[in-house]
């Protein structure tokens, strides 16, 4: 698999997975449910977190580095 | 991929997309706030009785029947519908004595275990209900039923096409780049693919669920004219004295099927049972099994049942649609990671959109065209 579809192939595991635990059970398949799901959502904000414009300040204050 | 398929994909991705875009923002809009329809008609006061107090027995379904009929003396009753999640709340539906549909009469929802009648709302009248039906049908009934399953499987044919686009485009570029310093049209692709690319299995999953629920007319409809009625078909025995209660008949059809829950009941003339037969029809109860129904057809005269089968396949498809278009089976917490996938699948749909809206070669054509009017303008002038 080329790196074009490492991390999407990985968040579409963790989708399709996600998706059937709460089906198979209740406890720790919800809790299994809940975490693999959380992961594409978070992908999602961490990247817009880092690049979004303006924000740079608050990642990293002056004489941070 | 020959440059020629990636262009024909690309032409489905764009006209998939665009032809469901309108609907699909309303259904993301309505879909957002229905996946906490439990929660909003508690708030609203819109939820139905559902109080008993632990240990209380059931009230008998011959003594629910007839509370409901009491209602409405002219009609009979036709089919009982039980809440899966909601062990007190029960539907019946009355209908007009010579009816096997359920166009002419009107349901009744009864508290199970106390028995109390709570008049069901017209959609229109309650929030959820105005959503629902905008959701479910765009307030047009069954054709608007269709078309909105029509575009649920648009979507899944734009989800699948952009997974195929997606590849080609990021050859050079890496995951989830946001490139917001070059201009509008860049932003909103990387922000497209970055926000398409991680939440496409839910999409594709809630859509195709979606589409799969709009059809659900057409699929039980089948069910019914083809596999319900052979089985009702060798069982063709008029009715010639009275009926057992329908109590007797519900424990008949659960006595068939050992450690399942009733779902539905089907009186005899019912198109969902047979002429002198009813059709009891179970579910299990994880949540699993509460998607796979089972019928058994008992006769109305002895209470024996006289055959018991499983549903078809695509029945079972049907039920399972359900909890995984709702997001509604994996608690509170689920219920909000469907919500937030909603919105970033709305933000697909605006991004999308607006990298349409600024596509380069309508911009070169448009200032190509400009420019040879100017000059075919200038000739003129010279000529002139």
């Amino acid at each position: 698999m080329t790196g074009v579809w490492r991390i999407p192939a990985a968040l579409a595991a963790l989708s399709v997975f996600g998706l059937a635990a709460a089906i198979l059970g209740d406890g720790v398949w919800d809790w299994l449910c809940w975490a693999t799901l959380s992961v594409p959502l978070a992908a999602c904000a961490v990247k817009l977190w880092r690049q979004w414009p303006g924000l740079s300040l608050l990642r990293s204050p002056p004489g941070a580095n | 991929m020959t440059p020629a398929s990636l262009r024909g994909w690309r032409l489905v991705h764009r006209w998939t997309s665009l032809i469901c875009s309108a609907n699909l923002l309303i259904l993301c809009v309505t879909g957002l706030i229905l996946v906490f329809h439990h929660e909003i008609q508690h708030l609203m006061g819109e939820d139905l009785d559902s109080s008993y107090t632990e240990g209380q027995a059931r009230l008998p379904l011959q003594s629910l029947v007839d509370i409901a009929q009491k209602a409405d003396p002219a009609l009979v009753p036709k089919m009982l519908s039980f809440d899966a999640e909601d062990k007190a709340v029960n539907y019946i539906y009355l209908g007009k004595p010579e009816e096997s549909g359920f166009d002419l009469g009107r349901w009744v929802v009864l508290n199970g275990f106390t028995g109390a009648n709570q008049m069901l709302k017209q959609p229109e009248e309650t929030l959820v209900g105005f959503l629902l039906k905008l959701h479910v049908d765009l307030f047009t009934g069954f054709a608007g039923q269709m078309f909105v399953g029509v575009m649920g499987l648009l979507f899944v044919v734009s989800t699948v096409s952009g997974l195929v686009v997606y590849g080609p485009f990021m050859k050079k570029l890496a995951f989830g780049i946001l490139r917001f310093g070059r201009g509008t049209r860049i932003g909103n692709i990387d922000l497209h693919n970055l926000f398409g690319v991680a939440t496409l299995v839910w999409a594709f999953v809630v859509g195709l669920t979606g589409a799969i629920l709009s059809f659900s007319p057409l699929i039980t409809g089948y069910w019914q004219k083809t596999e319900l009625a052979a089985m009702t078909a060798r069982h063709p025995e008029p009715m010639t004295g009275s009926m057992v209660s329908i109590d007797r008949v519900a424990a008949a059809g659960l006595a068939a099927f050992p450690g399942k829950d009733l779902a539905f009941i089907a009186y005899p003339g019912n198109e969902y049972a047979g002429s002198r037969h009813f059709s009891v029809i179970v579910r299990g109860h994880t949540e699993l099994t509460q998607r796979l129904l089972s019928v058994a057809l008992v006769d109305a005269e002895t209470g024996v049942v006289a055959e018991a089968a499983g549903t078809p396949w695509y029945m079972t498809v049907l039920m399972l649609s359900g909890p995984f278009h709702f997001g509604d089976y994996g608690g509170l917490p689920l219920q909000i990671i469907w919500a937030l996938f909603t919105i970033v699948t709305g933000m697909v749909t605006v991004t999308g959109f607006v990298v349409w809206l600024k596509r380069p070669r309508a911009r070169a054509a448009a200032a190509g065209r400009g420019a040879a009017d100017g000059k075919m303008q200038d000739k003129l002038g010279s000529k002139a």
